[in-house]
């Protein structure tokens, strides 16, 4: 009932932009700017290239706002232009120019998992070592994979919105999940 | 009909249809029904029911853990916390591509649709066969052909052309009616 109302938010928000209110567009900012962001960097493993992607997925939101039509839920419809530029991106074959350093990243999640305490050289080391196979694990899953486990996974996104953003049947959607988790679990075996 | 080691039987959705039963473990569809276990998607009374399954399958619980275990390994990679100036530079963004030519902006919403539309790639192709058609006929136009006469208004003679017709009249087949 929540996530509904939430939805018709979303749709609403939009409405209004569309009839230009500036806050409504800030306000549809808040809410979903994490989890785009979360979801390209998932998606590119590059912090400076997810978040330059989410401000185009933004920027095109604001570009299409006076044809706007609530027709599918908002949250689809940003998955479905995050998931579009991601893809683009990957098969520009950009990631070869972009790899990032994982230093600073081992460090803000060496960091979050250790709130509070001085992690030691030992829990980094471990941590980097789990975090480059989850990665690597991740990486080489085929992109329509790995698109589908990002938004299943980490951003519960149910078969049908899935299916929308990848423009594929909800079967299709189970049977890539079925595949990529098939795929993790065989390859992340060792870390269970 | 497949069961799993313990010969117990999940019951999908499609059983209350009168359709086929599959096992949990041993099939695609059982696999996705776990897989709705265990991101809690599944409604109050198969989640029961599975709930039951589970405490008497080991093979079937096994398969679970072993999904909620990758999901746990899974959530171990954090995703870095969002710049604090992403607004501003979205916004300069934004007021960078609203301050440019309005055709500069039409050609972006054009070639830069906010989602792939479907459409757009047939029509392509059929843009490209279009061209090629073109091009092929402004290459090769057909020409006259040279070996029949010209014959010019001026030229023809009327007395010729009545004969012609005459000749044609007695051709020409009479209706028996």
């Amino acid at each position: 009932m929540e996530a509904v109302a939430a939805l018709e938010r979303d749709a609403e928000l939009m409405l209004r932009v569309r009839e230009g209110d500036e806050t409504s567009f800030a306000l549809l900012l808040e809410r979903h700017r994490v989890p785009v962001v979360h979801f390209l960097y998932r998606m590119v493993q590059n912090r400076p290239v997810s978040e330059e992607l989410a401000q185009e997925v933004f920027l095109r939101v604001y570009r299409s706002r006076a044809t706007y039509e609530p027709t599918a839920k908002f949250t689809t419809w940003l998955f479905r232009i995050a998931t579009h530029l991601a893809l683009n991106w990957i098969r520009d074959g950009k990631k070869e120019k972009g790899q990032e350093s994982l230093n600073q990243e081992l460090l803000d999640g060496v960091e979050r998992q250790v709130a509070d305490r001085q992690p030691t050289i030992e829990q980094e080391m471990l941590y980097a070592v789990r975090l480059a196979e989850v990665r690597r694990a991740i990486e080489t899953l085929p992109e329509k994979q790995r698109a589908a486990v990002m938004m299943h996974k980490y951003e519960e996104l149910d078969y049908a919105q899935i299916a929308k953003a990848l423009r594929c049947s909800e079967s299709a959607v189970k049977s890539l999940l079925f595949r990529a988790y098939e795929t993790l679990r065989s390859r992340l075996a060792h870390m269970a | 009909m497949k069961r799993c080691a313990r010969g117990w039987r999940i019951w999908p959705r499609e059983h209350h249809e009168g359709k086929k039963m599959l096992c949990l473990t041993q099939s695609k569809k059982g696999a996705e029904i776990l897989l709705d276990y265990c991101a809690r998607g599944l409604d109050p009374v198969r989640m029961a029911e599975l709930e039951r399954h589970l405490e008497h399958c080991a093979e079937c619980r096994g398969a679970m853990e072993q999904q909620l275990r990758l999901w746990e390994t899974l959530d171990e990679w954090k995703a870095p916390a969002v710049s604090p100036d992403f607004d501003a530079r979205l916004y300069a963004r934004i007021a960078r591509d609203q301050s440019a030519p309005a055709w500069k902006r039409w050609a972006r919403r054009l070639l830069q649709p906010a989602a792939p539309v479907a459409m757009w790639k047939p029509a392509a192709s059929l843009a490209a066969a279009c061209a090629v058609l073109a091009l092929a006929l402004t290459v090769h136009t057909p020409q006259p052909h040279s070996s029949v006469p010209q014959v010019h208004a001026d030229q023809v003679d009327i007395e010729q052309v009545a004969k012609a017709l005459d000749d044609l009249d007695i051709i020409t087949p009479t209706n028996p009616m």
